[in-house]
């Protein structure tokens, strides 16, 4: 009798499915909608506003371009600073969070909390935490950068450890390397394009993050952004913004260039 | 040269042992064939003779040195002393060919020069004329990836040679060429070891080329040892008793029974 009760519920499951699964998902919508008070009322009140800001920012002011420029130029550093650090940093560690590599659990779990604490936290909230450290300026911007690199690469470094070719390590291992040889010749060189990759799109990922970092007063950019704000010089952050968009595409573009060279390069041969 | 006692080897996971109790004696200078059907257990003894696996019970002697008990240090020096190739060579594509070469060499060589890329003249010399023995000196600089699967063999066999070793594994060396291919890596490989007195084991599917290749052929069956003696030894019925009953007699080189 009861086998036969759970059956039919399974059946009206199975045939209302489709209308229960909307019915959740129209309540997911609503519980975010209404949590975060959007409204377009609102959003339509707040257009003439909208409008007259944008409208102050014409025509750019330039006058001070020659500054805005040098300090892109310190966010570029920044991001190429961050990134060599975190990298150099994430590079032999990662070879301790790869289970291939590392057959102590204790170590590996350990690394691997370590990558996932440092790239679970945002740079911004490291920007935060380094910039009451250590003073305003870049060098928080560059350490805030470096640990977010060396989570955010030393997990992807770790995960490309041990996707390496097991048999071609014990080749190297058949030939009386040591365990560092073996590291060396027989993982590094199956593993190194994708290190490059992931560098050069993490280079290209700091630099947007460099520009934001300012904010919280952690150099470039993004700090000049923060003080025309402030002032209300409203043709200044125009200048600003449009410095940032153009610096982040172009860099965009010659980093993809560059990582799909490499890609090119390792499918051709 | 190689005195194996008592051998067995169990793989995790698995219940069934994939080699048991195997004694073997190899001479220096011998062409030693193990054939035996997939599963026999030829790839773990190769695996187990330089121990990168580690074998469940029994001792290995190389050179009257027992590397199952020997330090780390010890392993390495014997292993160096002990050439390997694989059916899939496993070569680092990407690198160039005396790269590739030179890893044979890591023996003779501390970490700090591995991680410069550092290797002495000597080093140099010997890569180059393993090279040449394999007819391959004017492909040094090339990549490997870009060549064919017999020269990659050959690539392979340089990097073992530059070791130079007193025992070659040849683990399905042919396996993945074409059968004219075949004939000449085995031909090449059999020549090279008769000439330096290397002692070469291999594992070989075909009857034919154990046969050929071999001063002495062991046929393994579930792990076990049932036939050990020359190629004139091997009568129709080992042949049956190593492979078992089938149908696919030619894919061993044989017609049928």
């Amino acid at each position: 009798m009861k086998m036969l009760n759970l059956k039919k519920i399974n059946i009206l499951i199975r045939k209302y499915k489709n209308f229960l699964v909307g019915i959740l998902i129209i309540a997911v919508y609503y519980w975010a909608i209404k949590g975060t008070d959007v409204s377009l009322i609102n959003f339509t009140k707040g257009i003439p506003f909208m409008a007259d800001f944008i409208g102050r920012m014409f025509p750019p002011d330039i006058s001070n371009l020659g500054r805005f420029l040098a300090k892109a130029l310190e966010t570029l550093q920044m991001a190429i600073a961050g990134s060599t650090i975190g990298a150099l940093i994430a590079l032999p560690l990662s070879f301790l969070g790869a289970r291939n590599v590392m057959p102590n659990k204790l170590v590996y779990h350990s690394i691997r909390t370590i990558f996932d604490i440092c790239r679970g936290i945002n740079e911004i909230v490291w920007g935060l935490i380094f910039v009451s450290m250590v003073g305003l300026g870049p060098f928080p911007g560059v350490l805030a950068l470096a640990v977010h690199v060396t989570g955010a690469l030393g997990r992807y470094f770790s995960e490309a450890i041990e996707t390496a070719d097991s048999e071609i390590i014990k080749a190297i291992i058949s030939t009386g390397a040591s365990r560092v040889q073996v590291i060396v010749r027989g993982i590094f060189p199956q593993v190194k394009p994708l290190f490059i990759n992931y560098s050069l799109y993490y280079l290209e990922n700091n630099f947007r993050a460099a520009t934001v970092l300012g904010l919280v007063g952690a150099g470039g950019i993004g700090m000049e952004l923060l003080t025309s704000m402030r002032l209300f010089r409203s043709e200044e952050v125009l200048t600003i913004l449009i410095i940032m968009v153009l610096m982040v595409t172009a860099i965009d573009r010659f980093s993809a260039h560059i990582r799909k060279k490499i890609t090119r390069v390792e499918i051709l041969n | 040269m190689i005195k194996i006692e008592n051998l067995s080897h169990t793989y995790r996971d698995r219940e069934k042992e994939a080699i048991k109790n195997i004694n073997l004696h190899v001479q220096k200078g011998e062409s030693l064939v193990i054939i035996g059907s997939s599963g026999s257990g030829k790839s773990t003894l190769l695996k187990a003779i330089n121990r990168t696996i580690e074998p469940t019970a029994g001792k290995i002697f190389i050179a009257g040195e027992d590397i199952l008990s020997s330090p780390n240090k010890k392993v390495r020096q014997i292993r160096g002393s002990i050439g390997m190739i694989f059916q899939n060579f496993n070569l680092i594509e990407r690198e160039t060919v005396l790269k590739n070469v030179l890893d044979g060499r890591s023996r003779y060589n501390n970490n700090l020069n591995i991680i410069l890329g550092r290797f002495s003249q000597d080093d140099y010399r010997v890569a180059r004329e393993s090279l040449q023995m394999v007819g391959l000196a004017a492909h040094e600089q090339d990549r490997v990836a870009n060549l064919s699967g017999g020269e990659k063999q050959r690539v392979a066999m340089a990097r073992a040679l530059s070791q130079k070793p007193e025992v070659i594994l040849a683990d399905e060396p042919v396996s993945s060429l074409d059968p004219k291919l075949m004939k000449e890596i085995m031909d090449l490989l059999k020549n090279i070891c008769d000439e330096k007195n290397i002692t070469l084991i291999s594992s070989l599917h075909f009857l034919d080329f154990a046969r050929q290749y071999s001063s002495r052929i062991i046929g393994m069956r579930e792990g076990e040892i049932i036939f050990d003696g020359s190629e004139s030894d091997l009568t129709d019925h080992d042949i049956v008793n190593i492979y078992g009953k089938t149908r696919d007699w030619y894919l061993y080189g044989k017609l049928g029974f």
